[in-house]
């Protein structure tokens, strides 16, 4: 039974996004028969809320919402899923300069799985940093379809994936309510916790999946087209 | 004022209602009057050579005229019937280069009954659909 | 990184002391700058049977108020400094023709992150307009990026 969940979201917790998490299903739901998005995952910006708890929005809606964060390292931007408080005891989530290299093996050992997220994005970016800086080691995944990117990152990201054999998510990495959805990523089993997440993370049947209404065509050979 | 600009009304407007799309040719005689109007005659919202100097692409647009732009949009689409934009929101994610087409659009995307008050989002694309400025508005209709 | 700068500053409001006077033309020649033919804002027979019972500014007239040079010497600079991010406005009462707008100002906020561009510091600066009968008028967030 496979599940498509939108990997990158901010709601109204991180400082740059106008979105409440309710809105954010709603219009899912609105939306469902061009978006067929099962969850969403809030990776708001350097921080995680250990304590937020949206079992009632999830009822009510049938969407499923997992807890991310969004952090900054010295390698660009990474999405570290399956957060726990040993890690935020580890690492401060506010450092926008933290070591990429400890993050994604640390993040593994603690059972969570760190992702860099638009690496075709200058500065904040992985393929950037790989023109001065050695590649990082045990990557699994990185974000090859980002809403938020411009012309040819998404492309750049895409190489990368050619050259090192990552795997490949997407997600829309909205900061308004109408853009959730539009880029997701589909499993090919059932998620239904952050734990399940993590694991199938891991373990590489996943495709990104572009949502987004067909503009002048990208050559996008990694993601799944969806008209 | 658009066409339309039937006063919109708390009852009939519906979460997913799009604001625009509204396409139009912004060019830098708009721009220089602008900067010129309130006061931000300055030489990167004036003169190509003078805003290279500051290392932008050329003249832009200034963040202000972006916020009037997309506030216009909201305005348009409440109509005279009474309704008022209380709070408006922007973040200026690339610059706003004049002498190009740019697309305004928008979608209501709450309604709160109690208090009678919508939410828009609302953005600024290029002629590349990339969303240069995005921001969200609050109106509120008559109780 | 540790931001340098003094935890006193955040809420310590600055007063612009000096009234801005809105004119007729004022108002004109934004709405034209802006495509703006609204009569609300160039009509007065139209405006006085309006909701606001006169000519009144379009709502976006109020972020084109600035704090003087007095209030930024007080803001600490992170290198290369002054880039409008975005506002946050906030619409109390219109302003209109006849009207004298003065700023009252404080640093809300200030964080650090990075982006496309690279290493970028914000300064949050609250300003509250008041219009001469001491109505506020409009409170106006702007985030201003500096780039250390």
């Amino acid at each position: 039974m496979s599940t498509i969940l939108d990997l990158h979201s901010h709601s109204e917790a991180s400082e740059d996004s106008r979105a409440p998490l309710e809105a954010y299903l709603n219009w899912l739901k609105l939306r469902r028969a061009e978006r067929p998005v099962d969850g969403i995952v809030l990776t708001e910006h350097r921080q995680f809320n250990r304590a937020a708890d949206y079992r009632a929005l999830e009822d009510r809606f049938g969407i499923l919402v997992l807890k991310a964060s969004e952090v900054e390292t010295d390698y660009g931007h990474v999405l570290v899923f399956g957060v726990t408080d040993e890690m935020t005891r580890r690492f401060d989530f506010t450092d926008v300069n933290l070591p990429a290299a400890r993050v994604i093996d640390e993040v593994a050992q603690m059972g969570g799985i760190a992702i860099p997220c638009h690496p075709g994005r200058p500065n904040v970016g992985l393929c950037e940093h790989y023109t001065r800086k050695p590649p990082l080691e045990n990557v699994v995944a990185v974000e090859v379809l980002n809403g938020g990117s411009r012309k040819g990152e998404d492309e750049r990201s895409e190489q990368l994936v050619r050259s090192f054999g990552y795997a490949a998510i997407g997600g829309s990495d909205s900061h308004l309510v109408s853009l959730i959805g539009l880029c997701a990523t589909r499993f090919a089993h059932d998620i239904r916790t952050i734990e399940d997440l993590v694991r199938e993370l891991r373990q590489g049947a996943y495709k990104p999946v572009d949502f987004r209404p067909r503009r002048n065509p990208v050559a996008q050979p990694v993601a799944e087209e969806v008209k | 004022m658009p066409e339309d600009n039937t006063p919109k009304d708390f009852d009939q407007i519906q979460i997913g209602d799009a604001l625009g799309p509204e396409e139009f040719f912004l060019s830098k005689d708009q721009v220089r009057a602008y900067a010129r109007t309130t006061g931000m005659w300055v030489p990167r919202f004036t003169d190509d050579e003078g805003a290279r100097k500051e290392g932008l692409p050329g003249m832009i647009t200034p963040g202000n005229m972006s916020l009037a732009i997309l506030s216009k949009l909201v305005t348009d689409w409440v109509g005279m019937g009474g309704a008022r934009m209380v709070r408006l929101g922007t973040t200026y994610r690339q610059p706003v280069i004049p002498n190009h087409t740019i697309t305004l659009q928008g979608f209501v995307t709450h309604k709160n009954a109690e208090d009678r008050t919508a939410e828009v989002d609302i953005w600024i694309e290029n002629e590349e659909a990339e969303r240069l400025v995005i921001g969200t508005a609050t109106v509120q209709f008559l109780k | 990184m540790a931001l340098n700068y003094d935890p006193a500053l955040i809420g310590r409001v600055f007063e612009n002391t000096d009234p801005v006077p809105v004119s007729a033309e004022m108002v004109t020649n934004f709405c034209q700058a802006i495509g703006e033919n609204n009569p609300l804002h160039s009509d007065p027979e139209a405006a006085a049977r309006g909701p606001y019972g006169s000519l009144v500014a379009p709502p976006s007239f109020a972020v084109t108020f600035r704090n003087g040079q007095h209030f930024f010497q007080h803001v600490p600079r992170f290198g290369k400094q002054g880039f409008d991010a975005g506002k946050d406005v906030e619409f109390v009462a219109p302003i209109r023709p006849g009207d004298s707008i003065t700023l009252s100002s404080h640093v809300k906020e200030i964080y650090e992150k990075t982006g496309r561009t690279g290493s970028m510091v914000f300064v949050i600066v609250r300003s509250t307009l008041k219009n001469q009968r001491g109505e506020v008028v409009a409170h106006v967030d702007h985030r201003f990026m500096n780039r250390p």
